[in-house]
């Protein structure tokens, strides 16, 4: 894993703490345990065995709620749109607008209730820049690479944003918090180089201006004073 | 709202007289990005304060982008004022100062571009602005007018204001006298006396400083554009004479004569190739088939562009009317508009306005009670340039993938679901309910032979007042440029202007004098485009450029036909070769090969146009490219393989900005950049204070 200079919490947290709750610490710490004593003592495959199987009854009791609120909301949704003649990616929109991305499993139900093959929902899904496979992250940092953008320096911002947070075009932080997407023209071509943080637009911005927006992203609380950087 | 009938629609003058004082503000994506929503509620709040009888009204966007977000203001005792840059912060200081205080805002005011002829009332305000290069003197003159004021007892009487633009460029010291818009340019400090002795005082007019051009701009697509709310039907209406084209079309017309009305126009499309309107709805029209559409074609892909957004947000019924019209013209009872998804606000407002003209019976069964039946839907786009053209467009409705497919045959002959199918740009439709209402000779007398009307040009880039412009067609590019958007930013030399986006040329400074016209922009390797401007000075590389266009349509190629799919992939690795510095001179024959490949042998427009930049560049940059290839530099020191960053000793004060806010910390200690680990970012060269530090070509190492 790469180094997560925006998140010094990651690297003091003691490892035992997290493992109850994450794969990868879990791993990690058997891993050690192994390396340590050269075998796994009983006490500790016994509590990670009773965990796990909690954890497990947790996820199912999820996974059948899940499917059948999927269900209902995929069956709304074509409800809505069963009169019309190609609605696929009328539909694809709702569903993205729900979920942020459009999820495997919602997918597949929909392939159910409209009858179409899976294959022919991911051609389309595919095809379209605008649909996402994949979750966006907890903080959302659009930027702007339209002609205007571009010419003014989209680039630079691009780049700076990568050297924070480690991750550039259509990539996502290790730890979720940010996920980076490059689009074409935010339609602020007046304002530009422009980029869009949590559905806020800044405008007329400089390398230097990235760290902050940066760190207000992640102390929501200093948000209002951001309202000004636009006008600058 | 009841359904409407035409006896509704005949009187033309407006039918609820709008409230006699308002402020509006223009509340579009770029306005509200900018904050516009809080600047109303501020307004309202204000307001409730101030004077209760005070509407403050929501419109759509006037253009002027720059001056986002911007606030218009009708008050009794003050000439109406647009204002730009009005932040939340300083909306409710503003108002009080322009209602109570009958005093505008320095630095804020956006002043008419109307250019009165004689002084009829008393003077009550003077708008003064430096428009020159260099160091400003609009304090000094500001200084020297309220001076001579007071000396002359009129200091009370006329206030003397900073202005934030006033439309002319490059004209020295402007001054404008308000009411009646009265405008000097090029003032000196002799003239001061002179303004306020003569014009003031005698209300008579200085003709040698008086400015007679008048401003280029006409407004017909952008006629109501920041005057009516976009929301409200209503206001439609009442306002911009709404529908009454459509009642005109619907009971005085026939189809075969609202067809000859638009062939007199000379409207041609304005989505790019400029297809004569009025000749896509005849071959529509007379296909025998049970059922024809309509589709408004709004998937706006020029990165760079927004003048359908802006339409669309700012006044969505005339787009609607226009397709109403236009369905009525081609016998077609069912239309859809293809929207970008990423224009959620103009996805909204379309939404309102068909919601409304369904309630007012300007949609659906039996229209004006006429028995013509017509529909319009919403269909969203998702994100793929390709689905612009015409045959990607029908099948993404259909639900598809995308894909273009050969033409013929046209969508007029097949089209959506294998019927006859009309499509139109935004722009298209709003102009035609102006030529319905005052007729196709009226359309055509604006423009040049063979481009009748106007266009609206989304100037952006390296220009200082990105804006939307409507000009005639004929109007020349440096017009636009320098005389409506202000020329250049940092009074840099301008270098070339891009036109027609992924699809469009290069034209050099040196054919700036061009008129646009559809033709013109041919001959010069460009196109019209849908409307994009973008503005490059001597800091852009073009290389740089070209590669920027190419790699956009590589990644929007469908890939469904070889030539665009491969060639476009090859010529970007040539051209990113190139701008590494490792280019040779044998690319540039290769270039042009793969480029006449692609144009000849692709399956739609987005391959056969992918070269366009490429071959433009060719065409006025040759040299630009050989200093790539031959000397292996960039003489714009833009391609970041080409260039180092050095920092000049001699001027630097030891500050460590440049440690600080270098990202990958390639400034040492003692100020030496090392250029391995440097990426090029411009943030040492931004923070200087001392401008110590600047980009080289790499070869001076
Ligand atoms: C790759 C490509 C992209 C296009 N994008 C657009 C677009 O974004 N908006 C548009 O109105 N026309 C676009 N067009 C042009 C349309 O195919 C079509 O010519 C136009 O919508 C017709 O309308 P008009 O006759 O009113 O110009 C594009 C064409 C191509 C080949
Ligand atoms: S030219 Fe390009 S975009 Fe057009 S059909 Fe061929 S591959 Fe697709
Ligand atoms: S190009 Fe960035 S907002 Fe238009």
């Amino acid at each position: 894993m790469t180094q997560r200079p925006h998140d010094p919490s990651a690297a003091t947290e003691h490892p035992r703490e997290s493992w109850k709750n994450d794969e990868a610490a879990l791993l990690t710490m058997l891993e050690e345990l192994e390396k340590r004593h050269g075998y796994i003592p009983h006490q500790i495959s016994d509590e990670v065995g009773r965990v796990l199987e909690v954890r497990l009854e947790r996820l199912r009791r999820i996974q059948t709620k899940l499917e059948s609120s999927v269900r209902r909301d995929v069956q709304t949704q074509v409800a809505r749109w069963k009169a019309e003649e190609g609605n696929l990616i009328m539909i694809l929109h709702a569903i993205q607008n729900q979920h942020g991305y459009v999820p495997r499993e919602v997918a597949m139900e929909l392939s159910r209730e409209l009858s179409v093959k899976l294959a022919r929902i991911y051609e389309v899904i595919t095809f379209y820049h605008y649909f996402k496979l994949q979750p966006p992250g907890k903080h959302n940092v659009t930027v702007c690479n339209g002609t205007a953008c571009y010419l003014k320096g989209a680039g630079g911002l691009l780049a700076e944003i990568r050297n924070h947070l480690g991750v550039g075009e259509g990539q996502t932080t290790p730890d979720r918090e940010f996920h980076v997407e490059v689009v074409r023209c935010i339609g602020c071509c007046g304002m530009s180089p422009a980029m869009v943080c949590d559905g806020k637009t800044h405008g007329r911005l400089k390398p230097t201006d990235v760290s902050g927006i940066l760190a207000q992203m992640k102390t929501p609380a200093a948000a209002p004073a951001a309202a000004k950087e636009v006008h600058a | 709202m009841k359904s409407l009938t035409p006896a509704d629609l005949l009187p033309i003058t407006p039918q609820p007289v709008p409230p006699a004082e308002w402020v509006r503000v223009q509340l579009d994506t770029g306005g509200i990005a900018a904050g516009a929503e809080s600047t109303l509620e501020e307004l309202r709040a204000a307001v409730r304060e101030l004077r209760p009888g005070l509407a403050v009204l929501p419109v759509g966007s006037h253009g002027r982008s720059f001056a986002d977000p911007v606030v218009e203001i009708r008050s009794r005792g003050m000439p109406d004022t647009l204002y730009g840059r009005v932040t939340p912060e300083i909306a409710p200081e503003l108002l009080t100062a322009h209602v109570r205080g009958h005093r505008m805002l320095d630095d804020h005011v956006l002043a008419s571009t109307e250019r009165g002829r004689e002084v009829n009332g008393p003077v009550s305000h003077l708008l003064v602005l430096d428009t020159g290069a260099g160091e400003g003197k609009t304090a000094f003159f500001q200084f020297s007018f309220i001076e001579e004021l007071k000396r002359r007892g009129l200091a009370d009487q006329v206030q003397v204001v900073r202005a934030l633009d006033i439309g002319i460029h490059d004209e020295g010291v402007v001054v404008q006298l308000l009411p009646g818009a009265v405008t000097y340019t090029n003032v000196l400090a002799p003239d001061v006396a002179r303004i306020v002795e003569e014009s003031i005082i005698q209300r008579r007019v200085l003709d040698d400083l008086l400015w007679k051009q008048p401003d280029p701009q006409v407004r017909i697509v952008l006629r109501n554009c920041g005057v009516i709310d976009p929301e409200e039907l209503s206001d439609y209406l009442a306002q911009a004479q709404g529908y009454q084209a459509l009642r005109r079309a619907l009971v005085e017309m026939t189809p075969e004569q609202v067809i000859a009305e638009m062939k007199v126009s000379g409207l041609r499309g304005r989505g790019g190739a400029g297809f004569p309107t009025w000749k896509k709805w005849d071959l529509t029209r007379v296909q025998k088939t049970d059922q024809r559409y309509v589709i408004c074609n709004a998937d706006e892909g020029d990165p760079g562009a927004f003048m359908d957004r802006s339409v669309l947000e700012s006044d969505p019924h005339t787009v609607l009317e226009g397709m109403i019209i236009a369905a009525y013209a081609i016998g077609s009872s069912m239309g859809y508009f293809y929207i970008r998804a990423e224009y959620p606000k103009a996805v909204a407002r379309v939404e309102r306005a068909i919601q409304q003209a369904r309630e007012a019976g300007l949609l659906g069964k039996n229209i004006l009670g006429t028995d013509f039946c017509f529909d319009a839907k919403i269909r969203l786009g998702a994100g793929a340039f390709v689905c612009g053209e015409e045959t990607a467009l029908i099948a993404s409705i259909e639900g598809k993938r995308g894909s273009p497919s050969p033409r013929p045959p046209y969508p007029s002959v097949r089209g959506l679901w294998g019927k006859p199918t009309s499509i139109n740009n935004v722009e298209t439709f709003a102009n035609v309910p102006a030529i319905l209402l005052r007729g196709g000779a009226w359309y055509a007398s604006h423009g040049v032979e063979g481009s009748r009307g106007t266009k609206v040009f989304a100037v952006t880039g390296k220009v200082n007042h990105a804006q939307l412009v409507e000009v005639p067609m004929g109007t020349t590019l440096r017009q636009i440029v320098f005389d409506v958007c202000g020329g250049v930013q940092d009074g840099r030399e301008i270098k070339a202007v891009q036109t027609g986006g992924p699809s469009g040329g290069v034209i050099p400074d040196s054919q700036l004098d061009t008129p646009v016209a559809y033709e013109t922009l041919q001959q010069l390797g460009s196109i019209m485009g849908s409307g994009g401007m973008i503005v490059m000075d001597a800091t852009d590389s073009i290389v740089d450029v070209a590669k920027f266009y190419l790699k956009f349509c590589v990644d929007e190629s469908c890939g469904k036909c070889a030539p665009c799919r491969i060639g476009g992939y090859q010529m970007s690795q040539i051209l990113d070769r190139i701008s590494r510095g490792r280019g040779t001179p044998d690319d540039i024959p290769t270039l042009r090969r793969i480029c006449l490949a692609m144009q000849k042998a692709s399956l739609c427009g987005l391959g056969q146009t992918a070269p366009n930049p490429v071959l433009a560049t060719l065409r006025y940059f040759e040299n630009e490219y050989l200093d790539h290839v031959k000397d292996h530099s960039c003489k714009a020191l833009e391609c970041s393989a080409l260039v180092s960053v050095k920092l000049d000793q001699a001027k630097c004060i030891k500050c460590k900005l440049c440690i600080k806010n270098c990202p990958v910390g390639a400034v040492s200690a003692d100020f030496v950049i090392d250029n391995a680990k440097c990426t090029r970012c411009n943030s040492c060269i931004e923070v200087c204070p001392k401008k110590a530090i600047a980009r080289a070509p790499k070869s001076e190492e």
